[in-house]
């Protein structure tokens, strides 16, 4: 039974899902513009969906009120059964969520079943309230995963799917002399969290020169000071900085012996 | 701890192969048994390998990555039950009776919050017409007045007939979904919309009785109402269920109590749909047609008995006890 319990709060727009073999993985949770482009995709699918029929019927049955039937009778199926259908045999995509790439899973980030699809797609008459889902922005609003009514009663959450690519390896260019290596303490005293910090700044690649820059200058003054260093160029120091700390574990002839400290 | 670039080299090639594979078209189950065993176990593999990523510090890039892939082969591996069309029968012969029979009490209150109304609408349209206008645009008044003037003794022609029943699917089941969907708000939009279309239908009745026309009505609506009216309420039950959990929670949380009901609600508002369907079907074509009267009303005692002895004894049979659904349990 689940059991209300103290919230993580995430700063992100991440949800953590734990997997029964305690796998844990993030999600990056689908923010309302991208969920709203999506549905203004459907729309113009059903719309056109609808459009095409009406023609299709009025040619074929020659018009009159049996077309109208009809035609109302696709109305509702597009308006109700539109989503639950393709969320349903799509995987949680409806074909506006996969153009964007967004997709419906179940909270343990499980897929979602025609029940929860059914749920959360009948709520949308809730969340449409009072006008434009504005409703459903607010409920969206006041939760960590952006889930609206529907989301809530059926247990689901709309996640981005990311195909990310790695960034290459880094490199240092030009290649990075002998003194410039020698100046360099043989074990940079940096903590780990540093290390972090360094390897995040160089794979930055959206930096200008001069931000990349200014950003160095903020840092590098008291690294070198710890390290009784003179540093003339910053970005290049962080980038032999990172040289040398991936050299340290790289089972290569430049790795430096162990134990001395300069 | 290996630093990313090797880290990423090393690792690379198992993360091309699972992407592969989960983009294969048609999904994993069209792939031979090698294949999903061989995403399988990449899939764990690359679970521990984000786990030494977020360990080791590496970069966002390589954690979105594994963070993707892990997500992606999670949701594909545990692929939703397949969906079947037995279960459409399943819930006709069982699951939709049995779950309005557990939620009976809360059936009970939206019956009266529909009848009650009804009846107060019907007396006050019958005996003022100032009262009925004040429910009803005048408009409306006019239009109902001329619909029931004349009666059915001549039937309809019928493509007309398949032009209402076409905008009764899409209007009264329409009308249903919102009634069940506004009891989000704790039960107040179901109760609202009960309320409210009861007085409505009890307003047109009452002012069409006071036109003269009470028997046009009435043969018209007695056979499909069995159905109709009786969905409705249903589908206003399903949302008055979803108020009450989210009030009741018993020590969950209001949408985790919401949730153990979920199944329940699901079947009560489809089966209430299908209901729907049925009584468009009849009022599309059988209550309009110019059959005599007595036939009108021996069907609508036929359709009366029909529904309340299947909701009252439908889905008792053997077995029906151990198909109990339990309470959301998924792996």
């Amino acid at each position: 039974m689940p059991v209300r319990r103290e919230k993580r709060v995430a700063l992100d727009n991440t949800a953590e899902v734990e997997t029964p073999e305690h796998v844990r993985f993030r999600y990056r949770v689908a923010g309302p513009v991208r969920r709203m482009l999506a549905y203004l995709l459907d729309l113009l699918i059903r719309a056109g969906v609808l459009l095409v029929l009406g023609i299709v019927l009025a040619i074929a049955m020659g018009g009159g009120e049996a077309v109208l039937g009809v035609l109302l009778v696709c109305m509702f199926l597009l308006e109700w059964g539109y989503y639950v259908f393709f969320e349903t045999i799509g995987g949680g995509r409806s074909p506006g969520k996969r153009a964007l790439s967004l997709r419906v899973v179940k909270e343990g980030g499980f897929p979602v079943g025609f029940i929860d699809s059914m749920l959360r797609n009948l709520l949308r008459a809730a969340d449409f309230l009072p006008a434009g889902y504005v409703l459903g922005l607010f409920a969206m609003a006041g939760d960590s995963r952006f889930r609206r009514l529907g989301d809530r009663v059926a247990g689901t959450m709309v996640v981005v799917e990311e195909r990310s690519r790695v960034a290459p390896p880094l490199t240092i260019s030009p290649p990075p002399t002998a003194a410039e290596l020698d100046a360099l303490p043989q074990r940079p005293p940096l903590s780990a969290w540093e290390r972090e910090t360094l390897e995040l700044y160089l794979r930055r690649a959206d930096l200008t020169s001069a931000r990349r820059e200014e950003l160095a200058q903020m840092i590098v003054p008291a690294l070198g000071q710890r390290m009784g260093v003179l540093v003339r160029d910053p970005v290049r120091f962080l980038a032999l900085l990172h040289y040398r700390i991936a050299a340290l574990t790289r089972p290569r002839a430049d790795r430096p012996a162990t134990g001395v400290r300069s | 701890m290996k630093p990313q670039d090797e880290f990423v080299a090393a690792r690379g090639r198992d993360w091309a192969e699972l992407e592969q594979l989960l983009s294969a078209s048609g999904g994993m189950r069209k792939l031979p048994p090698a294949s999903i065993s061989r995403a399988a176990s990449i899939y764990r593999s690359v679970s521990s390998d984000l786990m030494r990523a977020q360990a080791a510090g590496y970069s966002a890039d390589v954690i979105a990555l594994l963070d993707g892939l892990a997500a992606r082969a999670h949701n594909t591996l545990y692929s939703a039950p397949p969906y079947r069309l037995r279960a459409v029968w399943e819930l006709i012969a069982g699951d939709f009776p049995r779950a309005l029979r557990r939620h009976v009490r809360l059936f009970a209150l939206a019956l009266a919050l529909f009848v009650l109304p009804g009846a107060v609408g019907f007396t006050g349209a019958l005996k003022s017409r100032a009262f009925a206008l004040r429910l009803l645009s005048p408009d409306m008044v006019e239009n109902m007045e001329k619909a029931y003037a004349e009666g059915f003794s001549k039937g309809r022609e019928a493509g007309v007939n398949t032009g209402m029943a076409g905008f009764y699917i899409n209007n009264n089941i329409g009308i249903a979904f919102r009634t069940f969907a506004t009891g989000v708000f704790w039960g107040l939009g179901s109760i609202f919309f009960l309320v409210y279309n009861g007085l409505v239908i009890g307003a047109v009745m009452g002012l069409v009785t006071a036109a003269g026309h009470g028997r046009n009505i009435l043969t018209f609506t007695c056979t499909h109402g069995a159905f109709e009216l009786t969905a409705l309420v249903i589908a206003g039950t399903a949302g008055l269920v979803m108020g009450y959990s989210l009030v009741v929670t018993r020590g969950r949380t209001r949408f985790a109590s919401l949730r153990a009901h979920g199944r329940d609600i699901a079947y009560l508002v489809m089966g209430a749909a299908l209901m729907l369907a049925v009584a468009a079907g009849l009022e599309g074509f059988w209550s309009p047609s110019a059959l005599p009267d007595r036939v009108k009303w021996g069907g609508a005692v036929v359709a009366y008995l029909l529904v309340i002895s299947y909701l009252v004894f439908a889905g008792r049979g053997a077995g029906a006890r151990a198909r109990r659904p339990q309470p959301e349990a998924r792996p």
